[in-house]
């Protein structure tokens, strides 16, 4: 069996476990059933899940923050400030919700059966300018954050500025945004890095969720063998993904120091005071809003909520 | 090289169909160059705003993103009447009479054959964005500002659709012009010689460039 | 058969349709639909019973591109760089900077082709069209080189080559087709047009005085304004300087070290500034409209091939062409310079034949990446590289030399469409007329191409700038 695998971008720490996969499951049936990884050849970003529902390709990654109304139910995970400090939290919880009948549901509208996540560091932002360490002074702060965290730092009198990830550098460096959120990997492909003069470490506004699916009736269509191979190789594969992006965080304090940022830590009260009026609306209205199209979602919240105290004990 | 040509006109049937039908691809072409200028006020909205009162426009790359299928695909029909997409015709301009017809005949059919599975599958691509039961209908929507996607999406096989009516027209125009070995038919563009087309295309221009100015 | 080979096969077929008479993006998107019906068809093992199945799944695949493809920002630069150029023609502008560089340089030996040469680069900035810029100034500057006993040739010929300026200096459509195919960074391309833009104007313009000194007979100085006229004539040539200002400083602002704004911001405001010129102008609802809907017909048959050789695109990715050829590139035993100029001479005999737009979109998703690996891959760093650069200095690079390549085939017989369109506006010059006028300058620019294959920092010195 061949498969053929859609993602995107360049081949990075964001796609390390789907080209560890890629390997284990080869070795594990002696080159029998391959997957063929392709960057960007076979389907745009946004448009994954319509390949993966035609069955154009058997495999593939998208972020769930693209597309809001593709993929409701895991948007829980975008939700900002959910608490989330490593990659390891952020595994436990992902796994937990994409086992959740209505996840699985919600996927099957494209005939997609979830895999395995792509753990993404929290969006901390860097800025230029003097660091902001204080609630009031990101009142009319202009950053470039999508969705969910832009909705955060606009309920603080941020100023959410539309621009694309490419044109965020030039973004950065023209003042059309004051500052940007990204996770480590992509300060450094963007360059926004290269710009700013702030990091906040401990901001933790949330992430985006991003899924490896497979193709439903691929799947099934595998032979036990192959899909014994398949299942068996998602934990090592994400402990490959842990390993490498983690030796990309520990190199981060000294990109920090190399390039002269200044890491900002922001104090409890005022990240309590920032949860207050930020995490909590946006979480009521996405609880009802879901609620309303017949999504359980005060249940998914709490399960990612009972996943987080439970992966802490 | 662009094969930009002229279109002949009569009494019959099918110059009068292709007259009608122009007349919405022009209303659909004004659209799209409508839709550019919006492109414009977005950005004059959007710099404007971030730069008097901090407040840019919210989603302005969604909103981009929306406008450009209106741009791009309203007036496609539009160009295929005046044979205005690009080809090389240093071999079909060579040909005359019935030959030419013939071959223009295949042509016309082969886009048409394709153009009728694009409506197909850039309807489905529209379908898998829509849900009746969903809010605002949207089972797809942009990354910023969540606007449904299913409106831009439905414009491509609108569009498509009016294209295949207009290849249909051609297809009739050359049809007939091959069996009754016509030298000028109605309803289908001819190819101007390299030169003509030219000067055609150079009239214009100036004609534009002149037409404004007060001297 | 391997995908390799259907990818072959279908890219052949594709060709025999182009050179056959078929509208480029069609044929380029039924080669692509087959092509993918082919390969799903392949994989389900020709099964009789599978076909419909490798056919749905072949269109609904095909039928994603258009929209997908076509809803990106960047593209969004494309209508915006020729709304700009056809208000351009309505706010009077382009008479304007003629009228001025006539009366501040046309002092110069050849000075009238001098003023045209510089007045067409000046109307580049903010066109991105090469022909429309030829047809333009072959109705204003040919006659007045003419009526002071100019060569007709030669006259022909200065316009004729002076148009390929527009796709170079920025705004530049094919550019910014460039960078979408190649999904670098548009605002950097642009910026790195500016100066082998401004390069070729001056090898034109030393050219030019060059004849004019030696054949005395064939071009004239005008001497005689007067400092006032000169001054007078520079208010309605403002605005196109304003322009340039605008959309140069929304790239990257050489002022201070802070640019304005994004290009797209750049772009539309440009075009925003020209037209309240043109209503300013005088410009009526009427005129307005037409522009609009020329700007609507060329733009979208820019995207119609997009999106159709995007297709075809698809459709290589599914069979992995690019990935193969690369391969075959770099296992060739040849310096990666020698393979380089193969591949600028393999463009500059397509270019005759072919639309530069078409030329690039059909073939930069092979080439492009084959490209890149000949300098050691998109993140290769200068010092391990082939050329002396890194991955992204390199696409930048190729692009701009890829796309003088396809200007130069503008003024190539035996197909040079701006000769064309110069011998088209006058009826007393035929098209060997012009195509021997524009022989020198055919000669100046291969001295131009040859210059940015060895001093690559001529297009790589402004975008290094930025960053
Ligand atoms: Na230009
Ligand atoms: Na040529």
């Amino acid at each position: 069996t061949e498969w053929n695998v859609s993602v995107w971008g360049k081949r990075r720490a964001f796609t390390e476990h789907v080209e560890r996969l890629a390997e284990l499951v080869s070795e594990k049936t002696n080159g029998e059933f391959t997957l063929n990884i392709s960057y960007g050849g076979l389907s745009k970003n946004k448009e994954n899940l319509d390949g993966i529902s035609i069955g154009a390709f058997e495999m593939a990654q998208f972020c769930a923050g693209y597309h809001r109304d593709k993929n409701p139910t895991i948007t829980v995970l975008e939700l900002p400030f959910l608490g989330v400090n490593t990659l390891a939290e952020e595994v436990a919880v992902s796994h937990a919700v994409y086992a959740h009948p209505a996840v699985q549901a919600d996927l099957a509208r494209w005939n997609a059966k979830l895999l395995m996540t792509s753990p993404m560091p929290q969006y901390n932002i860097v800025g230029t300018g003097e660091p902001r360490d204080e609630l009031a002074e990101f009142k009319d702060m202009r950053v470039r954050a999508t969705g969910g965290i832009g909705k955060a730092f606009s309920s603080v009198g941020a100023v959410p500025t539309s621009v694309t990830a490419t044109e965020a550098y030039n973004a950065m460096e023209s003042g059309v945004v004051d500052t940007v959120a990204f996770a480590q990997h992509a300060h450094l492909a963007f360059g926004t890095i290269n710009r700013a003069e702030w990091w906040t470490a401990n901001l933790n506004p949330g992430t985006v969720n991003c899924p490896v699916v497979v193709n439903t009736d691929a799947y099934d269509m595998l032979s036990d063998s192959e899909r014994e191979a398949l299942d068996s190789s998602v934990g090592e594969a994400i402990d490959h993904y842990l390993a490498n992006y983690g030796a990309l965080l520990s190199k981060w304090d000294d990109v920090l120091v190399e390039k002269g940022v200044t890491k900002v830590e922001i104090s409890e009260s005022e990240l309590a005071e920032f949860r207050k009026v930020a995490a909590d609306p946006i979480r009521e209205a996405w609880i009802a809003d879901m609620t309303a199209q017949g999504i359980p979602a005060q249940e998914l919240y709490d399960l990612v909520m009972d996943t987080l105290a439970d992966q802490r004990k | 090289m662009a094969s930009s040509a002229a279109v002949l006109e009569d009494g019959s049937l099918l110059s009068r169909l292709d007259g009608q039908l122009l007349r919405l691809e022009q209303l659909l072409a004004l659209v799209s160059g409508l839709a550019v200028f919006s492109l414009m006020v977005l950005a004059v909205v959007s710099v404007g705003g971030r730069n008097t009162v901090n407040a840019p426009l919210p989603g302005y790359v969604d909103w981009i993103e929306q406008v450009m299928p209106l741009i791009a695909f309203m007036g496609i029909s539009y160009v295929q009447r005046d044979g205005g997409h690009i080809r090389m015709d240093i071999l079909i301009g060579s040909l005359r009479g019935r030959a030419l017809w013939l071959f223009e005949l295949i042509s016309v059919l082969i886009i048409l054959l394709l153009m009728m599975a694009l409506v197909y599958g850039s309807w489905s691509h529209f379908d898998r964005s829509f849900d009746f039961a969903a809010p605002l209908w949207s089972r797809d929507s942009s990354i910023d500002i969540s606007l449904p996607i299913w409106p831009a999406k439905l414009l491509v096989p609108v569009a498509f659709s009016v294209l295949c009516l207009r290849l249909v027209l051609q297809a009739w125009g050359y049809g007939r012009a091959m069996i009754l070995g016509l030298k000028h038919p109605v309803a289908v563009p001819l190819i101007q010689s390299a030169a003509a087309q030219a000067a055609a295309e150079a009239e214009q221009l100036s004609e534009a460039g002149n037409g404004a100015q007060k001297d | 058969m391997e995908p390799i080979d259907i990818g072959l096969w279908v890219t052949g077929f594709m060709l025999v349709m182009v050179v056959a008479g078929m509208r480029v993006a069609f044929a380029a998107a039924s080669a692509g639909l087959i092509g993918l019906i082919w390969i799903f068809w392949a994989k389900f093992g020709y099964a009789p019973d599978k076909f419909t199945k490798a056919l749905t799944v072949s269109i609904k695949v095909a039928g994603q591109v258009p929209h997908s493809k076509v809803s990106s920002q960047a593209l969004s630069l494309i209508p915006t760089f020729i709304l700009i150029g056809y208000l351009a023609y309505y706010a009077g502008l382009t008479k304007a900077l003629f009228e001025a560089a006539k009366r501040w340089i046309a002092w110069l030996p050849g000075g009238l082709a001098v003023s045209t040469v510089f007045a067409t680069a000046g109307f580049a900035a903010v066109s991105g069209a090469s022909v429309a810029t030829s047809a333009v100034f072959a109705r204003i500057a040919i006659p007045e080189m003419l009526a002071i006993g100019y060569n007709k040739q030669f006259a022909a010929g200065v316009v004729a080559a002076a148009g390929t300026l527009a796709s170079l200096i920025p705004p530049s459509a094919i550019l910014v087709i460039y960078a979408i195919i190649v999904e670098q960074d548009v605002g950097k391309l642009l910026l790195a047009g500016f100066i082998p833009g401004a390069f070729s104007a001056i090898v034109y313009v030393t050219l030019i005085v060059g004849i004019a000194v030696f054949f005395k007979n064939v071009g004239p100085p005008v001497t005689g304004f007067t400092w006032r006229q000169r001054f007078e004539a520079l208010p309605a040539a403002l605005p196109i300087i304003f322009v340039v200002v605008i959309i140069i400083c929304f790239v990257y602002n050489p002022f201070g070290d802070e640019a304005w704004g994004t290009p797209t911001e750049g772009g539309a405001l440009g075009a925003f500034v020209v037209f309240c010129m043109a209503i300013y102008n005088g410009m009526k609802w009427e005129q307005l409209k037409s522009a609009l809907l020329e700007t609507a017909k060329l733009t979208v048959m820019i995207f119609t091939i997009i999106w159709g050789v995007l297709i075809y695109v698809r459709f290589l990715g599914f069979a992995d062409l690019p990935g193969a050829f690369s391969d075959w590139i770099t296992s060739l035993e040849m310096s990666p310079m020698l393979i380089l100029v193969c591949i600028l001479l393999a463009y500059a005999v397509l270019g005759m034949f072919m639309d530069a737009i078409g030329m690039l979109l059909l073939t930069l998703p092979v080439v492009y990446p084959a490209v890149m690996a000949l300098n050691g891959g998109e993140s290769v760093a200068a010092a391990d590289s082939a050329f002396g650069m890194s991955g992204t200095m390199c696409a930048i690079w190729f692009g701009i030399l890829v796309v003088k390549m396809a200007e130069f085939c503008l003024i190539t017989p035996p197909i040079g469409l701006n000769c064309f369109v110069v011998a088209g506006v006058r009826d007393d010059l035929t098209v060997q007329d012009v195509f021997r006028g524009v022989m020198p300058f055919f000669i100046a620019d291969g001295v131009t191409i040859a210059l940015l294959v060895a001093f690559p920092s001529i297009v790589l010195y402004l975008p290094s700038l930025a960053g």
